[in-house]
């Protein structure tokens, strides 16, 4: 079919299949799939500048989320504090190998390398710094979304204390407070970047290096 | 209202971009990721992880999660006796936040993925706008049975105050984790295209069946 050339007016939804017209969307709005309800398009406000001040702060936020200790706890005259980082080398220490990767991995690696990569991409595209190695770069970017889990592991952190709290004396450090807002600050970042424009952005570029 | 699959397209699942398929697997003009029209064996890879996950759900539970050592003296918990330490203590809402995570997520995810597997296998009573809801809800549970391994994995690191108290990890754990991320992988592989098509199929062989 010749209208199908170049697919550039239609949109199908990831969810159920289904063609639409592709809508024209403002800033704000977003489209839903008419068979199934899930979003089709969506144009996100303001997406490149806010993703970037939110992962400035990310990066400005993450040596203390790390470094500093969440909580401590006092028994018997001892006192014993930990940071993000001493759980994972206690844990190593210890020879708890399987859930110190995870914890490294879930709760540090990736929403790191999430924050990187979306400031890598908003710092580009606000420059306009593109090159063609931004297309594997935002796919690779994608497939690690599914596997950040620093909110699981605040929620962990809650629990824990309520744990903790009826037979020792819990302290709250500053850790976990810059923790919380890094948590806000990685969360923002990825909420934020407007994926379809961002392709679309990256698909102009590209057809005329091509032409 | 006609699917791209109908259409001869495919929907590219990282950028969204709809590409006409010449070939199976096709190239993406857009992302130039490789991708298929539907997810390959979706079904098949599906069942598996998903079996996978329901075998290391068993010695999850029956092996201890977690040691506590007080003064030398070691005291194991598995999963339930741990929520049941927190009902004795009376920390309802706790108890019910880790039972929910750590049994009954893990057994909707493992249930509801067979279910819907079975759904798309037969055709039996199939709701598409439903199951897909479902599927949804399934894929965004999936992170949040990590709590327990979380909740295990700070203890160590902070109650370690050598002889009097210190925590260790159960041998449950390993297999918990593994459950968690098998139910991850199984919920991704499914296509929840499929149950659309399946729909179609029988709507099409239903009208077939009356014309004649």
């Amino acid at each position: 079919m010749n209208q199908l050339s170049n697919n550039h007016d239609i949109v199908a939804c990831h969810l159920c299949d289904a063609v639409f017209d592709k809508p024209q969307l403002k800033q704000g709005q977003s489209a839903k799939c008419h068979r199934c309800g899930s979003t089709l398009v969506e144009r996100k406000v303001d997406s490149i500048n806010r993703s970037f001040y939110w992962s400035i702060a990310g990066i400005v936020l993450l040596i203390p989320a790390i470094l500093l200790p969440i909580m401590g706890v006092t028994l018997a005259k001892q006192y014993h504090n930990a940071s993000l980082l001493d759980c994972i080398l206690v844990l190593i220490d210890r020879g708890f190998f399987m859930i110190a990767t995870l914890v490294f991995l879930f709760a540090i690696a990736v929403p790191i390398v999430r924050l990187f990569g979306a400031f890598y991409i908003a710092i580009s595209f606000k420059y306009q710094r593109l090159s063609s190695s931004m297309l594997t770069f935002f796919r690779a970017y994608h497939h690690l979304g599914h596997w950040a889990m620093l909110n699981v592991f605040m929620l962990g952190i809650i629990v824990s204390m309520y744990k903790l709290i009826d037979d020792t004396e819990l302290s709250v450090n500053l850790g976990l407070l810059s923790l919380i807002l890094w948590l806000i600050c990685t969360t923002m970042a990825s909420i934020t970047l407007d994926q379809d424009y961002i392709w679309e952005t990256l698909e102009q570029e590209f057809t005329h290096e091509d032409s | 209202m006609k699917t791209a699959k109908e259409l001869g397209l495919g929907l590219c699942p990282k950028c969204h971009k709809v590409n006409t398929m010449h070939t199976e697997p096709m190239q993406c003009v857009r992302c130039h990721g490789w991708f298929y029209q539907r997810n390959r064996n979706s079904l098949q890879y599906t069942l598996a992880w998903n079996i996978a996950a329901l075998l290391a759900f068993i010695p999850a539970n029956l092996y201890p999660i977690m040691i506590i050592y007080s003064l030398g003296i070691g005291d194991e918990s598995t999963i339930l006796s741990g929520i049941g330490q927190f009902i004795d203590q009376g920390l309802y809402p706790i108890a019910v936040i880790i039972f929910t995570a750590s049994i009954i997520v893990p057994l909707i995810k493992i249930i509801g993925l067979f279910v819907l597997v079975y759904k798309v296998h037969t055709g039996v009573r199939l709701k598409p706008t439903k199951h897909s809801k479902i599927y949804y809800m399934l894929e965004f549970l999936g992170p949040w049975s990590m709590l327990d391994v979380f909740v295990v994995a700070l203890l160590v690191a902070v109650v370690e105050l050598g002889f009097v108290t210190s925590v260790a990890a159960g041998p449950a754990i390993n297999y918990f984790t593994m459950t968690v991320i098998f139910t991850m992988i199984a919920a991704n592989s499914f296509d929840p295209r499929l149950l659309w098509d399946k729909k179609l199929k029988q709507q099409n062989r239903h009208a077939e069946s009356k014309g004649i």
